[in-house]
């Protein structure tokens, strides 16, 4: 073991507070952490060694995606908290899971969100994003999450996913509760939607969980039966190395789409709303040369830095930025930080559709567990800034944004624009 | 004169993220059954973007094979 007895500089701020973030990203904490030489001890919960070590800066958070043999998924959590070995089992899905089970699961799923299959959807967002935004305009504007940043994702998804357009709301409804699960006020009890599960064996601890599974496994059975042209058809006829997925795998995997496929981007959509509102001279540029999309989606993407966090654990006893850490460490990357990192974007702190030099780390810092849904989520911010340009919607803020209290997820409940085409 | 090198996809390492062909569509191909990228016949980048490609593969499994091929 290392010797740890040495002072370790300790966070000046309590970045791991949810709610610290209803006021939006402690950019100046993050800064301040950033600035501290090596890396800083973060304390989390009762006891000292429930703390984590915090990644902030660009250089560090790449370092410690793109090394899974020192940093490990697999031990402990990808959360702050750690989980008991039968609650992690339970749980377990491609973000938690290191090679060789990862490489299996991730080519398993990976051929369903190549860029060329992604491109097959198109056709689907486009159709879906223009009746958002002519809803929107017709409508004077409203609060831009209900209305267009939180439908849009998640009628892709289910779309892809071929979930009864029925069935959607329930889905949403779901979602919304898992979201809650990463923050301190939960209103589901225990039992909600007939659970039985003990909730520390569901992921964020939440009813709703034990819903999607079930709904997940009547899907299974449904498409076994009777396959469709859809995800989760494809997912279940799968084979990688003769194995396909199992009935748990497909459902944590499931539950893993419905959520990230759902909350991240919706979340990019509301921050790149609420940017465009507030810097109407980039939206402007962005109308006169629709070129510039592409560049402004990852724009918007850094901006928003939808998840703050993920966590790894060190396997061994290793060093980062001079600092030694012990096997069992906790080490967090906060993408939040390193998406503002000065050493490596100009003026950070600029919202700048033209920006074209973006390594921003929206995605994760590269590594086997980069986003499966990238390329999606490129897409759909593309076709909803089109959609926009060709129409001119210039968005302009009403009131502050409600945001959601948590140290996970950059939530934001509602948001007020208007608009004037 | 153009320092062109050719690359090569470790398949063991791919994991079929297809960072590699969004940025360079000529040089690699994802795979329609197995989603493992291949880089395509004969096909050479100039070094310094070969690196860059290198670098930006998210499962590391990007490598320069030859040099000065031209």
């Amino acid at each position: 073991m290392v010797d740890e007895t040495m002072a370790r500089p300790t966070s000046p701020v309590d970045i791991a507070s949810p709610t610290l973030y209803l006021d939006g990203i402690p950019h100046e904490g993050f800064a301040a952490i950033r600035e501290t030489e090596g890396l800083v001890w973060h304390p989390y919960g009762e006891r000292d060694d429930n703390g984590f070590w915090a990644v902030t800066r660009h250089a560090d958070v790449r370092e410690v995606s793109r090394n899974p043999e020192v940093f490990s998924s697999a031990i402990g959590h990808t959360n702050l908290w750690d989980l008991e070995a039968d609650a992690l089992e339970a749980r377990r899905s491609l973000i938690d899971s290191d090679s060789p089970d990862h490489t299996r699961l991730r080519r398993l799923v990976s051929r369903a969100f190549t860029p060329k299959v992604t491109r097959g959807w198109e056709g689907l967002v486009q159709e879906i994003a223009t009746e958002l935004v002519d809803g929107f305009i017709k409508g004077g504007g409203g609060d831009w999450v209900e209305k267009v940043a939180a439908p849009l994702p998640i009628r892709v998804i289910m779309a892809i996913l071929g979930v009864p357009a029925a069935d959607a709301d329930y889905l949403v409804e779901l979602t919304n509760y898992l979201v809650e699960g990463t923050g301190d006020n939960r209103s589901l009890p225990d039992d909600a939607y007939g659970n039985t599960t003990p909730t520390r064996l569901l992921p964020f601890n939440s009813p709703a969980s034990f819903a999607l599974f079930e709904y997940a496994e009547q899907m299974r059975q449904l498409r076994i039966e009777e396959p469709g042209d859809d995800l989760v058809s494809a997912l279940l006829d799968a084979e990688a190395d003769g194995e396909r997925l199992s009935s748990a795998e497909f459902k944590n995997f499931f539950q893993l789409l419905v959520f990230a496929g759902n909350e991240t981007t919706r979340t990019a959509m509301i921050h790149g709303g609420q940017a465009f509102s507030e810097h109407p001279e980039q939206w402007a540029a962005l109308v006169d040369d629709p070129e510039l999309v592409p560049t402004a989606v990852d724009e918007v993407i850094r901006w928003a830095s939808p998840i703050l966090h993920m966590r790894r654990t060190a396997s061994v006893d290793t060093e980062l930025a001079g600092t030694l850490i012990a096997e069992g460490d906790k080490v967090v990357m906060w993408y939040a930080g390193a998406n503002r990192d000065p050493t490596v974007f100009e003026d950070p702190f600029r919202f700048d559709v033209t920006r074209a030099d973006n390594p921003h780390f929206a995605f994760g810092g590269g590594g086997p567990h980069f986003c499966l849904g990238a390329f999606l989520a490129r897409m759909e911010i593309q076709i909803l800034l089109e959609e926009m340009v060709a129409r001119n919607v210039v968005l302009q803020p009403r009131s502050a944004p409600v945001r959601l209290a948590s140290n996970f997820v950059h939530g934001v409940e509602s948001l007020d624009l208007g608009v004037a085409s | 004169m153009s320092d062109l090198v050719r690359l090569t996809v470790d398949v063991d390492r791919c994991i079929g993220i297809g960072q590699c062909e969004l940025l360079e569509p000529d040089v690699f191909h994802l795979g329609e059954e197995d989603a493992i990228s291949r880089v395509v016949d004969g096909a050479t980048l100039e070094r310094t973007r070969a690196l860059e490609l290198v670098d930006r593969c998210p499962s590391m499994a990007i490598s320069l094979v030859g040099q000065n091929e031209s």
